[in-house]
C-alpha cells in the first residue's frame, strides 16, 4: 500500500464512522417509513396521506422549531404548552368581544412575545435556571388562561368562521377521485416558519453566535457575544413560536381550552433531541428537529392506522426515543 | 451502529406481531374516537359500545387522544384514509368539524355518543333531558299532592340545562296549587355547591315558618347538594321538604342514600348508550337510513329504593 493510499483510508475511515453515527436515526425514520409501507399497503404512502401527517405536526412543527433556537444555547422553555393555550384563549375572547379576526391572532402574538420576554429576563437578566423559570411561568401562564376563560372552552358561534375555516384550508393541488386535494394552510405556516427558524440559525451571524453561546457560553461572552440580549431574543422567539402554535390549533378545533396546548411541550422538546442525535456535536439543528416531528407524527399516523392500542403507541412512541438517543450516544462512546 | 441495527430490527418485529394481532378478518371494523377515556361516564359508555360490537362480531379500535380534541380530528383522518366502515366519536362534534368533513366527503358514517347533534353525524345517541326533567319534576308533584311551595334551581344559559327547567315549569304549571316562590339560577364558578347554599339560606331565612317551603327542585346535582346543606345548617331537615337533583353524581347519591332530605336523582344509563349506539349503527350496515338525528336511550330515576344497586355499579 502506498502512503498517499494509507493516508486517503485514514481520511476516509472517519468520515464514514461519522455517517454511521449520524444517521442511525434517518436509517430508523426510513424503517419506520417501510415498516407502515409494508403493514398498510395503498394509504400509508400516498400523497393525501402525507398530506394528513404534514397538517397534522404542524403545530407541533411550529413549536418545536422554535423550541429549537433556545434548545441551540442548551437552554430550555417548558412553558410553550401553556403560551399555546393562553394564546387560543387570548384571541377566542377577542374575538367573543367581536374584534376582528386579525386583531385578535396580533394580540395573541404579541403576548407570546411578551410571555417570552418575560422567561428571557428571568433567564437571562435575573439569571434564573431556565428549566426553573419557565416551570413557574408554565405555572403563571396556564393559571392565567383558566382566570381569563373562566376555566370554559370558548366555541361555537364565538369562534369566527374565517378563523376556523383558515385550518380546514389549503391550496388546491389536483384530485384524486371526487376529493380535492388541498395542500393544508396550516403545512404552509409550519413550512414558512421552518424556513425562518432555518436561515436564522444556520445563515446569520446571530445564529451562528447563539451556536456559539451553546457551545462555551463563557467564552462567548468573552469572545464579544452579547449573550444575554441574544438569550433575551431567543426566549422572545421561542415566545412567539408557541402562541402561533396555539393559534393553529384553536383553528383546528374551532375552539379554545384553557388546557389545550398542554400536550406540545414533552413532544417539541422530544422532537429536538430526536433531531440532535443526527448531529456529530449533538447540537440541535431545525432540520433535525423536523426530522423529529415527522418521526413523531408518522409513529401516531401509522399505528392509529395499524390499530395499535392508544396506550401501547404511548410505549411504542417513549421506546423509540429512548431507542434513538441509546444508539446514538452509544455510537459515540464507541468511535 | 451495528446496535442501533440491532435496536431498529427488533422494535420492528414487536410492532409486526402487534400488527399481526390486530390485522385480519372482514367484519366491519369501527373505531371509536374520545379524547375523555379516563372519565368514569365516557368509561362506561365505551365499554357498553365494545361490547355489544363484540358480539355482532365487528373490529373495534378505541382510541383515547388523552385530553386532545385536535389529535381528535388527526386520529379521525387517519382512520378514514384507513377506510373503517365506521367512526364514533364522543367529543362535541362543533370542535371536531374539521375532521368530520373530512369524512363525510370519503362517505364515512360518524356516529356520536353523547356528543351532541351536527348535521355531519348520522346520528347521536344520548340520554334525554326532557324526559330526566320530567321524572324529577314529577317525582315532586307526586310526593307533594300537587299541593304546596317549590323552589327551583335553573341554568337557562346552558341549552342542556335549561331544557330540564322548562319541562319543571310545566309540570309545576299543571298542579295549580303548587307555588313556585323561587327560580333561582346560581353562580357556578365555584362548582354550583357554595352559591346555591347562599341562595338557598336566603329563601330560608325569607320563609321562616315550618312547612311554608314544600320541595327544591334542582335542574342538576350541585344545587341540590347545595340546597340540603343550607337546610341541614338551619336545623330545618325535619320538615319534610323535599329535594330531587339530576345526573346521580357520586355525592348526590350518597345522600340518597343517606335518607335525608335529598330524595330522588336521575342516572344516565350510560353503557346503554354504548349499546344503542351499537345497535344503531347495525341497522345502518344493513342498509337502514337512520332518520333519527338523536337516539334516546331511557334514563333512571334514582331513589331510596334503588340507591343501592346505583352505588354497586
Amino acid at each position: 500500500m502506498t502512503t498517499e493510499a494509507a493516508a486517503e483510508q485514514a481520511r476516509s475511515r472517519p468520515q464514514w464512522g461519522r455517517a454511521l453515527r449520524t444517521s442511525g436515526t434517518l436509517i430508523g425514520f426510513l424503517a419506520i417509513i417501510i415498516f407502515f409501507t409494508i403493514n398498510i399497503p395503498g394509504t400509508f404512502l400516498s400523497l393525501p396521506n402525507w398530506l394528513n401527517i404534514s397538517q397534522q405536526v404542524s403545530m407541533l412543527g411550529v413549536v418545536a422549531f422554535t423550541m429549537t433556537i433556545v434548545m441551540v444555547m442548551g437552554d430550555f422553555d417548558l412553558s410553550v404548552g401553556s403560551m399555546a393555550s393562553l394564546a387560543g384563549i387570548i384571541a377566542a375572547l377577542l374575538f367573543r368581544d367581536s374584534q376582528p379576526v386579525l386583531a385578535g391572532v396580533i394580540v395573541a402574538l404579541a403576548v407570546g412575545l411578551l410571555g417570552g420576554l418575560f422567561n428571557g429576563i428571568l433567564v437571562s437578566y435575573i439569571g434564573i435556571m431556565p428549566f426553573v423559570a419557565t416551570l413557574g411561568t408554565l405555572t403563571m401562564f396556564n393559571g392565567l388562561a383558566f382566570l381569563l376563560s373562566g376555566g370554559e372552552t370558548i366555541f361555537g358561534r364565538d369562534i369566527p368562521a374565517d378563523f376556523s375555516s383558515f385550518a380546514r384550508g389549503g391550496i388546491p393541488i389536483g384530485s384524486v377521485g371526487e376529493r380535492t386535494l388541498l395542500f393544508p394552510n396550516l403545512t404552509i405556516v409550519a413550512l414558512i416558519v421552518l424556513a425562518l427558524v432555518w436561515l436564522l440559525l444556520e445563515q446569520t451571524t446571530l445564529g451562528r453566535r447563539l451556536y456559539a453561546i451553546g457551545g462555551n457560553a463563557e467564552a462567548a461572552r468573552l469572545g464579544g457575544v452579547r449573550v444575554r440580549l441574544l438569550r433575551l431574543i431567543a426566549f422572545m422567539l421561542t415566545g412567539v413560536g408557541a402562541a402561533l402554535g396555539g393559534l393553529m390549533y384553536a383553528s383546528r378545533v374551532a375552539s379554545a381550552n384553557p388546557t389545550q396546548g398542554a400536550g406540545l411541550m414533552l413532544d417539541a422538546i422530544a422532537a429536538v433531541f430526536l433531531g440532535m442525535t443526527m448531529s456529530e456535536e449533538g447540537e440541535p439543528h431545525v432540520l433535525g428537529t423536523l426530522v423529529g416531528v415527522l418521526i413523531l407524527g408518522v409513529l401516531d399516523n401509522g399505528l392509529t392506522q395499524m390499530r395499535v392500542d392508544s396506550y401501547v403507541r404511548e410505549i411504542l412512541i417513549g421506546a423509540i426515543i429512548v431507542a434513538a438517543v441509546t444508539s446514538s450516544s452509544l455510537a459515540k462512546r464507541g468511535r | 451502529m451495528r446496535r442501533s441495527a440491532v435496536i431498529a430490527i427488533s422494535l420492528c418485529i414487536v410492532m409486526a406481531l402487534f400488527g399481526a394481532a390486530v390485522m385480519a378478518q372482514d367484519a366491519p371494523t369501527v373505531a371509536v374516537i374520545t379524547p375523555y377515556l379516563a372519565q368514569p361516564g365516557t368509561q362506561f359508555i365505551v365499554e357498553g359500545f365494545q361490547a355489544a360490537a363484540d358480539e355482532k362480531g365487528w373490529n373495534v379500535n378505541v382510541i383515547d387522544t388523552a385530553g386532545d380534541v385536535a389529535a381528535v380530528i388527526s386520529r379521525i383522518e387517519d382512520m378514514v384514509n384507513q377506510g373503517v366502515d365506521a367512526i364514533v366519536i364522543n367529543v362535541d362534534p362543533a370542535q371536531v368539524a374539521a375532521g368530520l368533513q373530512v369524512a363525510a366527503d370519503a362517505g364515512i358514517p360518524v356516529f356520536g355518543m353523547d356528543a351532541g347533534s351536527d348535521p355531519l353525524l348520522v346520528t347521536n345517541v344520548t340520554s334525554n333531558g326532557y324526559a330526566m326533567a320530567a321524572e324529577t319534576a314529577t317525582y315532586v308533584a307526586d310526593r307533594i299532592n300537587c299541593t304546596g311551595r317549590v323552589v327551583m334551581f335553573v341554568f337557562d344559559p346552558y341549552p342542556p340545562v335549561q331544557k330540564r327547567g322548562i319541562i319543571a315549569d310545566a309540570i309545576f304549571a299543571n298542579c295549580p296549587d303548587v307555588e313556585v316562590i323561587d327560580r333561582i339560577t346560581p353562580d357556578v364558578n365555584d362548582g354550583g355547591i357554595a352559591d346555591s347554599r347562599a341562595q338557598m339560606e336566603a329563601v330560608l331565612a325569607a320563609n321562616p315558618d315550618a312547612g311554608s317551603i314544600s320541595a327544591v327542585w334542582a335542574a342538576w346535582d350541585q344545587p341540590a347538594l347545595g340546597a340540603l346543606q343550607a337546610i341541614e345548617a338551619a336545623g330545618r331537615e325535619d320538615e319534610g321538604i323535599v329535594i330531587v337533583g339530576i345526573d346521580a353524581n357520586p355525592q348526590a347519591l350518597d345522600a340518597v342514600a343517606a335518607g335525608g332530605n335529598f330524595e330522588a336523582t336521575v342516572a344516565q344509563d350510560f353503557s346503554g348508550i354504548g349499546a344503542a349506539t351499537a345497535d344503531a349503527m347495525e341497522r345502518m350496515f344493513s342498509g337502514e337510513t337512520i332518520s333519527q338525528s338523536v337516539i334516546y336511550v331511557p334514563t333512571v330515576l334514582v331513589t331510596q329504593a334503588n340507591v343501592a344497586d346505583m352505588l354497586d355499579n
